[in-house]
């Protein structure tokens, strides 16, 4: 008895705490949002440098990208390995 | 005058057989409905203990060091194709090789923009780096990675499931997972499974030792560029003397500096491993829900991932090895 609800406690808070990491997630989305729109923007103004504003773009989301990564690893941590 | 002439309208064979495939597969899902693998995040050893040394542990031959070797394996494959294609003296050259000598050609401008004089010597790490990523990251997309390899007993919490012959080869049986009827096994019963190939980059050996090459070499490179003055980048005493204040400032800087080298293997290692962790992941999930036409659509979206993260990775090696040879002098210039 004591054992079940130990069990159930344990799953429950992996789960509560894998969908709190993901919460982290909603920094890198605004940060995507503001650099591909930032680009547009540049690109619409200056459609010759349309190349380089790209590369830069995808660099740019890569780095914002990175901050959400950790806090999907850290979920997946949460769920796979613990 | 058209000089190109259009070609004309046909009915192929390929879509006949993936629409053929399709249509197989429909049956096959009913026939055996997929279910959610055992996700895992260490890589599962595939074969016995190799060798013990004393301190680091027992070595085994992993499912993901495997696939590396088979990456480095078509790498060589590639590289020795391009050679016959150059040799062969044809000016423009075609197919595979072709291909490749447009990404080549794509990445060498990248880095002669960036680098300047010293895209030489950058741009090979660069490249390697690149075409192994790329490599590792496809590799995904091959059917029987992740889903071919050896069958054995859950344990601890891992959830089983049943299993059934289909096959005897040589009097190994050959099995598949198939879904149990009503009520699911329940944990540490049943049988899962170890593919013979797990995506390399799947494993934080892969990232964080090619995240450790980079920032290494970045360094050397740095003092190649720069002698010993480059650690002055990090241990800074120029204005520490001179203007007492803003030397001390500018000396936890240098530290900081130290710690941001540090902090780079983490965020390289991380960003590679969790994308594509995330997307084979995405794809049991997927593959367990709708087992038809949706893993297409997920697999068109990983093929993309795999290219952004080869060349993210690659273009950030190139973006630090070339601040690393630049140094101070133009910094100061700014200021």
């Amino acid at each position: 008895m004591v054992g079940d609800i130990v069990v159930a406690a344990t799953i429950l808070g992996k789960l509560i705490g894998a969908g709190l990491a993901m919460v982290g997630v909603i920094g890198g989305g605004i940060g995507i949002g503001v650099v591909s729109g930032g680009a547009v923007q540049a690109m619409g103004r200056n459609p010759d440098a349309a190349g380089t504003i790209q590369t830069n773009m995808i660099l740019g989301i890569a780095f914002a990208e990175a901050t959400a990564i950790y806090a999907l690893v850290v979920a997946l941590l949460i769920l796979f390995v613990f | 005058m058209k000089l190109e002439k259009s070609r004309s309208w046909r009915w192929g064979v390929n879509r006949w057989i993936i629409l053929v495939l399709v249509i197989l597969g429909v049956f096959a899902a009913r026939a055996y409905p997929p279910i959610l693998p055992h996700v895992q995040l260490p890589a599962e050893a595939i074969t016995g203990r190799l060798f013990t040394l004393p301190v680091i542990g027992d070595f085994y031959l992993s499912n993901t060091l495997l696939a590396t070797l088979i990456g480095d394996v078509l790498l060589l494959v590639l590289a020795l194709v391009i050679r016959r294609a150059i040799r062969s003296g044809e000016l423009v050259l075609r197919g595979v090789a072709g291909a490749v000598e447009a990404l080549m050609e794509a990445l060498y401008s990248m880095a002669e923009s960036t680098a300047g004089k010293w895209a030489a010597t950058i741009f090979p790490w660069m490249a390697a780096i690149v075409m192994l990523v790329l490599i590792s990251n496809w590799l995904e997309l091959i059917p029987g990675t992740d889903s071919i390899g050896l069958i054995h007993h859950a344990e601890g919490t891992a959830q089983g499931y049943p299993v059934q012959e289909i096959a005897r080869v040589g009097g190994l049986p050959v099995v598949t997972i198939v879904k149990p009827e009503g009520e699911a096994a329940g944990e540490g019963e049943g049988y899962i499974l170890a593919p013979f190939v797990r995506v390399a980059s799947t494993d934080l050996n892969f990232t964080i030792s090619l995240a450790v090459i980079s920032v290494v070499m970045s360094q050397i490179v740095g003092i190649r560029a720069l002698g010993l003055s480059y650690f002055t980048k990090f241990l800074n005493f120029k204005t520490f003397f001179s203007r007492p204040l803003f030397g001390v400032i500018d000396f936890g800087v240098g530290l900081l500096e130290l710690i941001s080298e540090t902090s780079k293997i983490l965020s390289f290692g991380f960003r590679l491993f969790g994308n594509i962790f995330a997307g084979s992941v995405l794809l049991f999930v997927i593959g367990s829900l709708i087992p038809v036409f949706a893993q297409s659509a997920v697999l068109l979206f990983e093929f993309f991932i795999g290219l952004i993260q080869a060349l993210i990775f690659g273009m950030l090696t190139l973006v630090f090895m070339s601040q690393a040879t630049a140094g101070h002098a133009h910094e100061e210039a700014t200021h």
